[in-house]
């Protein structure tokens, strides 16, 4: 099989930086030949800190070539073909937020911001009532909160904010805020590119972009304005673009609900629908399939239609995934980043490859950079950067997974070995048998005899902690507590009896004396009303260094008989202190 | 609606407010001077942005009368909560949510209903209860907040609760598979299977997935309708042919119901599929066991050894298995394992009183066979191996006692217990009462050929029986011809089934099994056939043919199974194998 040993030969380390500093994800990194020399760059958009310091980053061979910086988290970077115009240079859309920022020339050259949504009117309304004086802020939030509630349209950001308020901050902000329009902008969550009206590698190409609020815009490229609008059910995490817009056009889009759609050129409702049964993580179509990695640690395949084709089990998690495509070679596939430090090269269900990664795998790419078709770039975890280059060697075999009988299989069972001795023992059963079982059944009853005797012997006089007698049912348990030289002993009596109450009863203790010392050795017992538990407390000393534990017995006794009611011996423990004086 | 504007538009620093132009063309002529467009755009973000600094400083410089600040998005980093949270980094998700929820004052929405479900996977279910429900109220339109508060209070086991939720999510939400899947397992959990079934049904009309088949075939199963379950998990096969889980239910209930063929082809399938798969290789092995395949069956147990070490089940099926390759030493050692992996399984127990028994350990196998009485008192079959050691520990009265109660107690018409009753009372010299205990099995063996036609017997208990019927001096030994020729006649029908030789192989080798004791034996069946009668030698032939019944099931018993009651018969392998 294909694993690690034979896959070191596939691939060339070129280049590891393990404090590159990156955190981004597959969908935030790109090639391109951003200067129409032939060389294509790796275009990062990296997210800093997760809440400042986002970059926007170009690496030339193994060297950081340009760094600016971004405002905003970016969601998805792409590079695409903006126009005709010679040489054939990408710009770079990077969106962020509500926004989209368009580089050319690694320059920032144009802004495009989405519509706003659609604003309650009800809430409109409102506040421009209070704008006008009519209301005051208390009556304002009751009815912010009325719309809430029945309202399809949600609230703008001023007005859930509104709600959050102390009252003693209602005033101010009304007044801060009351002079805007109301207006409700959602954020971009992915971004793809769709080819205008050429198939060819550098044909003008549209930007494709699935909001929060559930749409899908398709842009012009040179306009900039929406050339179509589609509604999906939830909003979208990831998305695959392909075909022409102009022609025909397929997106899928996996979104948060953890259904996938697949949008179409006639229609803005999703065509076709894949519920799966947990999220998708990541999503790559391999010709005319869709393969799809899940958080079930599952990847499974698709075709265009949702027809459900196959899936496998993974080792571990998903993290990322991204497609490999060779054309040269006529080789497509689908690279999985596993949360194991695996990455995995799948072709359809069938397991091609896997290698190693010093870290955890964030980010997959693969594709030209430089002037090396087969590249592929990885960041990791700790913020690393990894490149790999594909040797001009490596085959992929596409051998069938059906693997022979599993390795298991021919590991020697664990039968646990007998020895000599128990062969002779056996052998001495089989002569004996019949003498050994008669001596067994004849012990067994002895024992049982004993027992029993024992037990009756217990009972006539009294040595259990129960008193059964008819007259004076008493139950008894004791406690110690301390850790020595003193201990407290603790006697819970109960009359177990139905409503007889029970009196003239005493305790008296045998021990050691010459290792115990106790206060009082001879106690008197209240009256014991039935079903109460009366604590009996008193304190022992131990006198004795040496380390040693003995039995106190402790009896019950009616007062005038001299044999105890019930008896009970509590084992000592060893006085772990040292007598002081 | 274009919303484009030009970068280098110098009034979009006055905010987007003013810019609802429809600009943007013209773009190409202008280039952005270097540089300039961040400082600028800084301002002009401020507008969209969170930095309160930057709004404070813009309103100072703008003029008084304009611009408020504009409030940050409130679902600004919801793509990027779910981002960690679908890779399971929980501890960066959990810190992202914690700033989004500072900045927008604990409002959004999405934060909060991801920070329920990471506080629902760590087990913390009240909580995460508590915070779908303050989702439900900043969004009451949701029926996905429905659905968790619904989740999370079927996870508390408020099952009556859960299906109201879902019930009003539903209403939301027409025509969702997931609210119908847990509408049906809530009903299922409080033991409503009509209403399970119904609603189970509704979300397979919805969508199909595999949990709900296994769900539905599940509550049919419980329900105790096993052919409409497997009509369910045939069809749930169709659908997902390569689901293991599905392919090994579906083997083993046909299994349970005596369709071996059929059987053994899902489970094969299922082997395919995922040879690792430690309850198909149970059934498959046990299968083959039962045809006396013990090398293949061991081989899969190999593989079931590394994936599951310490399988009760497996290691008595292991023992049997060397039992039937007359290993009988490393028998007992799997046994003993199996045993003490699970003291309390009485069929482990009677395995091992039955090895014990062929071992001529009649001490050792009495206890063990004690204990498994003493685990399952309902059962003929272990009173008549308990008698069977009993007669040879010379213990005659509490043997015949054992008898007695196995005769009782055996509903499986099991012609065995009465034939060793009879052979036992025959060495006793009480013939009246070996003929009764004869005349019963007759009736027993003519009802169990009745009820299968291509029935067939363990030739060695119709051998064993044939002369017991000649030292009875019994005249009608037709019984038993008739099932002899029929066996005879049809070995192709049973081969279906299994190898022909098979059955008979077991039992030649059980036979040999009693080498040590072959002078005894040879010299017993002798005298049985010219019924001289010694009490002698009857004793050990009991236990020649008890042995080929219990542990290597094919020839007799098994096919009981398919005959007449499938269930009780078959139970003592399968269910082993299904634990």
């Amino acid at each position: 099989m294909s694993e690690s040993g034979s896959d070191g030969g596939k691939w060339l380390d070129a280049h590891y930086d393990p404090v590159a500093g990156l955190y981004t994800f597959s969908s935030c990194v790109d090639l391109a030949d951003l200067s129409g020399d032939g060389e294509s760059r790796l275009v990062v958009g990296d997210l800093g800190c997760g809440s400042y310091s986002m970059k926007l980053k170009v690496y030339r061979g193994t060297v950081l070539m340009s760094e600016s910086t971004l405002l905003d988290l970016p969601a998805g970077l792409v590079a695409f073909f903006m126009d005709l115009h010679e040489p054939r240079i990408p710009a770079v859309a990077v969106a962020s937020g509500p926004c989209i920022y368009v580089y050319k020339n690694l320059r920032p050259y144009f802004k495009f911001t989405l519509p706003g949504l659609e604003v309650n009117t009800l809430e409109q309304d409102v506040w421009q009532q209070v704008k006008e004086g009519q209301i005051d802020p208390l009556t304002l939030k009751e009815m912010l909160e009325g719309i809430r509630k029945k309202a399809n349209i949600p609230l703008s950001v001023r007005s859930t904010r509104f709600l959050s308020l102390e009252t003693s901050d209602m005033d101010a902000f009304v007044q801060l805020h009351n002079q805007q329009p109301i207006r409700r902008q959602t954020v971009i969550t992915c971004i793809g590119t769709l080819k205008k009206s050429t198939a060819d590698e550098d044909g003008v190409s549209c930007l494709v972009i699935g909001t929060e609020s559930c749409d899908v815009y398709v842009l012009d490229p040179e306009a900039f304005i929406i050339l179509s609008k589609m509604l999906l059910p939830a909003a979208p995490i990831t998305m695959d673009v392909t075909g022409q817009f102009d022609v025909e056009f397929r997106i899928t889009v996996a979104c948060r609900n953890g259904n996938i759609y697949v949008l179409r050129r006639e229609s803005d409702k999703p065509k076709y629908c894949i519920e799966l049964s947990s999220h998708p993580v990541g999503l790559v179509r391999v010709g005319k399939n869709v393969v799809v990695g899940c958080t079930d640690e599952s990847l499974q395949g698709f075709t265009q239609k949702g027809k459900k084709l196959w899936r496998i089990i993974l080792p571990a998690p998903v993290i990322t995934m991204a497609a490999m495509d060779l054309p040269t070679r006529g080789f497509q596939g689908v690279l999985v980043g596993l949360a194991n430090c695996e990455v995995q090269l799948y072709r359809d269900k069938n397991l091609l490859s896997t290698f190693k990664t010093p870290n955890v795998v964030t980010s997959i790419c693969f594709g030209r950079y430089g002037r090396e078709d087969g590249t592929l770039i990885m960041t990791t975890k700790g913020g690393g950067l990894m490149m790999k280059i594909l040797k001009r060697t490596a085959v992929f075999d596409d051998r069938d997974s059906a693997p022979g009988p599993p390795l298991a299989q021919s590991v020697r069972l664990n039968v646990p070995k007998k020895t000599k001795l128990y062969v002779d023992q056996t052998l001495r059963e089989r002569e004996n048998g019949l003498t050994m079982h008669r001596a067994f059944q004849m012990d067994l009853s002895r024992l049982r005899l004993a027992t029993a005797k024992a037990y009756v012997k217990a009972l006539e006089s009294s040595l259990t902690p129960m008193s059964s007698s008819l007259s004076e049912p008493i139950k008894m348990n004791a406690v110690v507590q301390g850790l020595g030289p003193s201990f407290k002993l603790t006697l819970n009596i109960q009359n177990t009896a139905a409503c007889r109450p029970i009196m003239n009863l005493a305790i008296s203790f045998l021990y050691d004396e010459s290792l115990y010392r106790m206060r009082n050795p001879y106690m008197r017992i209240p009256l014991l009303v039935p079903g109460l538990i009366y604590p009996v407390e008193t304190f022992v000393e131990c006198t004795s260094d040496k380390g040693i534990s003995d039995i106190i017995k402790v009896f019950i006794l009616h007062e005038g008989q001299s044999s105890p009611l019930l008896t009970a011996h509590i084992n000592m423990p060893v006085s772990e202190g040292l007598m002081l004086s | 609606m274009a919303t484009a504007c030009s970068v280098d538009n110098s009034k979009m620093a006055d905010g987007s407010v003013a810019t609802e132009l429809p600009v943007a063309i013209d773009t190409k002529k202008r280039r952005a001077p270097k540089g300039t467009w961040l400082a600028r755009d800084i301002v002009a973000l401020a507008t969209g942005r969170i930095s309160r600094l930057a709004e404070t400083l813009k309103e100072k410089t703008k003029n008084k009368s304009s611009v408020s600040p504009e409030l940050p998005i409130v679902e600004r980093r919801n793509w990027l909560i779910h981002q960690h949270y679908i890779r399971k980094d929980y501890d960066t998700c959990k810190v992202i949510i914690k700033e989004q929820l500072q900045e927008t004052n604990g409002m959004c929405e999405y934060a909060i209903y991801v920070q329920a479900l990471i506080l629902r996977l760590e087990g913390k279910i009240q909580q995460s209860l508590e915070l779908f429900q303050s989702c439900a109220i900043l969004n009451p339109s949701s029926a996905d907040n429905l659905k968790q508060v619904a989740r999370s209070l079927f996870l508390l086991g408020k099952h009556k609760a859960a299906i109201e939720f879902y019930h009003e999510a539903a209403r939301l939400c027409e025509k969702d598979w997931e609210i119908s899947h847990n509408l049906g397992l809530c009903y299922f959990f409080i033991k409503d299977f009509k209403h399970a079934e119904e609603h189970l049904n509704i979300a397979l009309q919805i969508n199909k997935h595999d949990k709900t088949f296994m769900m539905l075939g599940k509550v049919h199963l419980l329900a105790g309708e096993t052919d409409k379950a497997i009509e369910v998990y045939k069809r749930a096969v169709e659908f997902s042919p390569e689901n293991t889980e599905l392919l090994t239910t579906l083997g083993l209930l046909f299994l349970q119901l005596g369709k071996y063929q059929k059987a053994f082809e899902h489970l094969g399938n299922a082997l395919t599929f995922d040879p690792n798969n430690y309850k198909a290789i149970l059934a498959a092995g046990s299968m083959m066991q039962t045809h006396g395949d013990f090398d293949v069956a061991m081989n899969k147990y190999r593989v079931a050894a590394c994936a599951v070490p310490e399988s009760p089940p497996l290691w008595n099926n292991i023992g049997m298995c060397f039992f039937g390759k007359k290993k009988y030493v490393a028998a007992i050692s799997c046994l003993k394992r199996a045993h003490y992996l699970s003291p309390f399984d009485w069929k482990v127990l009677y395995n091992l009183g039955l090895v014990h028994l062929t071992m001529q350990q009649y001490a050792s196998a009495f206890h063990f066979l004690s204990a498994a009485i003493n685990l399952n008192p309902r059962m003929g079959e272990l009173y008549m191996l308990l008698a069977v050691a009993l007669t040879n520990l010379e213990d005659v009265e509490n043997a015949s006692r054992a008898y007695e109660q196995a005769v009782a107690l055996d509903d499986r018409s099991n012609p065995l217990v009465n034939l060793n009753f009879a052979i036992f009372l025959y060495n006793h010299s009480d013939k009246k009462g070996a003929l009764d205990q004869y005349q019963e099995m007759e009736r027993k063996v003519n009802l169990l050929r009745d009820g299968c036609t291509n029935f067939e017997f363990d030739p060695e208990l119709m051998d064993m029986a044939q002369k017991m019927g000649a030292a009875l001096q019994v005249s009608e030994n037709l019984v038993w011809t008739k099932p002899g020729k029929d066996s005879k006649s049809k070995p192709n029908s049973a081969a279906a089934i299994k190898p022909p030789g098979a059955p008979l192989g077991t039992n030649q080798a059980l036979g040999q099994a009693m080498s040590s004791a072959a002078s005894y034996n040879k010299n017993i069946q002798l005298p049985t056939g010219v019924s001289k009668g010694p009490t002698m030698p009857f004793e050990p032939e009991p236990d020649v043919q008890k042995a080929p019944s219990l542990p290597i099931d094919p020839p007799g018993p098994t096919e009981l199974a398919q005959s007449d009651n499938p269930k009780p018969r078959t139970s003592k392998r399968r269910t082993k194998v299904e634990d």
